[in-house]
């Protein structure tokens, strides 16, 4: 039987398969990246590398909504992405998410330097084929390796303005790493069941509630401690380091209710959704407070 | 042009027809968009003698 033509993609789908919603924080962490690098590139510079990291994002989240069409089916929260629910079909998606990634780090190449565009291709590709097709169905530890591609983003913007890697970038880098898992495990306890019923070994899947608790719990430590690394190592002034320190305390504070919860029912998992809900506010006004610090103190 | 009386659009080949606009409509802005871009860039780094 022949199938019948699709329809033509409908533009809202496409800018959904890009995950706009996980775009927005890429591209704060990636801005404040920018600013707070010791040289400015100009405006226009500037602009076009937060474009192209924002694409390089979208392509990334289309080419793993292209590969995961299938868990996305079987999880409540996805069910309704464009690929599961035959709003689009995954040609056009494979096609619009290479595009894409080709044109975004094209593009950074021509505007600012080859070792931006060299990271953007590996941020991309770090997140596709380690994350989505390696680890994501076969480990546990699937969001602590994948992490990485989330915590590229400021190393991006620092080195698009001074074409290089210095320190600072480095430790953003690694505090946005150790942030990934206490963020993303916090969400999965609370839909446990979407990942259970996708079989993605998701780490309260395999290793229960309890052991992921105290994960998240160590990992909010340990974030917290790297979070106030630049400023004990004088690369921040102290707008950072008290904003770290205090944020840092915060996180640990709303970490240690989780830690304590016995709860199996999503309904009581209140820790979880404060814990998950503070963690993308944590981010937000600690790269906010890097910009301050940087522009304030300068 | 020959109207046939009586054949009224079916409801899918509206739809088809009024993604094919939105998507030239889209990528001409797109398109424009590029253009203007790369100009400021080269005039950006012309400015700064990169």
């Amino acid at each position: 039987m022949t199938k019948p033509a699709a329809l033509p993609a409908d533009w809202r789908d496409l800018f959904a398969l890009t995950k706009p919603r996980v775009m927005s924080l890429v591209v704060f962490t990636a801005l404040c990246g920018l600013l707070a690098a010791p040289s400015m590139p100009p405006f226009i510079i500037g602009f076009t590398a937060i474009l192209c990291i924002a694409l390089a994002a979208g392509s990334a989240g289309a080419l793993n909504q292209w590969y995961e069409s299938d868990l996305d089916a079987k999880m409540k929260r996805t069910a309704n992405r464009p690929i599961p629910s035959g709003r689009l079909d995954r040609q056009t998606a494979l096609h619009f998410a290479v595009g894409l990634g080709f044109f975004s780090v094209i593009l950074m190449e021509l505007a600012t330097n080859w070792l931006a565009a060299v990271l953007l291709a590996a941020s991309i590709l770090f997140y596709v084929l380690i994350y989505t097709v390696w680890l994501k169905r076969r480990t546990a530890q699937n969001i602590v390796i994948g992490g990485a591609a989330g915590a590229f983003p400021p190393l991006i913007g620092w080195v698009a303005a001074t074409g290089r890697i210095d320190l600072l970038p480095v430790l953003l880098f690694a505090t946005i790493f150790l942030w990934t898992p206490p963020h993303f495990w916090a969400l999965s306890l609370f839909v446990r069941s979407d990942y259970a019923a996708a079989n993605v070994p998701m780490m309260p899947v395999v290793a229960g509630a309890p052991a992921t608790r105290r994960q998240i719990l160590i990992y909010s430590v340990i974030m917290a401690v790297a979070a106030v690394a630049p400023w004990a190592l004088g690369l921040t002034g102290w707008i950072f380091g008290g904003t770290a320190a205090i944020l840092g305390l915060l996180f640990v504070a709303f970490a240690i209710p989780v830690a304590r919860n016995t709860a199996t029912d999503p309904k009581m998992m209140g820790p979880e959704k404060r814990l998950f809900a503070f963690s993308i506010l944590y981010l937000f006004i600690l790269f906010a407070s890097l910009v301050a610090d940087r522009w304030l103190l300068a | 042009m020959t109207k046939v009386v009586g054949e009224e659009p079916k409801p899918e080949q509206e739809i088809i027809r009024a993604r094919q606009r939105d998507q030239a409509r889209i990528t001409a802005w797109l398109l424009g968009g590029f253009v203007v871009l790369m100009f400021l860039i080269a005039v950006a780094k012309v400015a700064t003698g990169k």
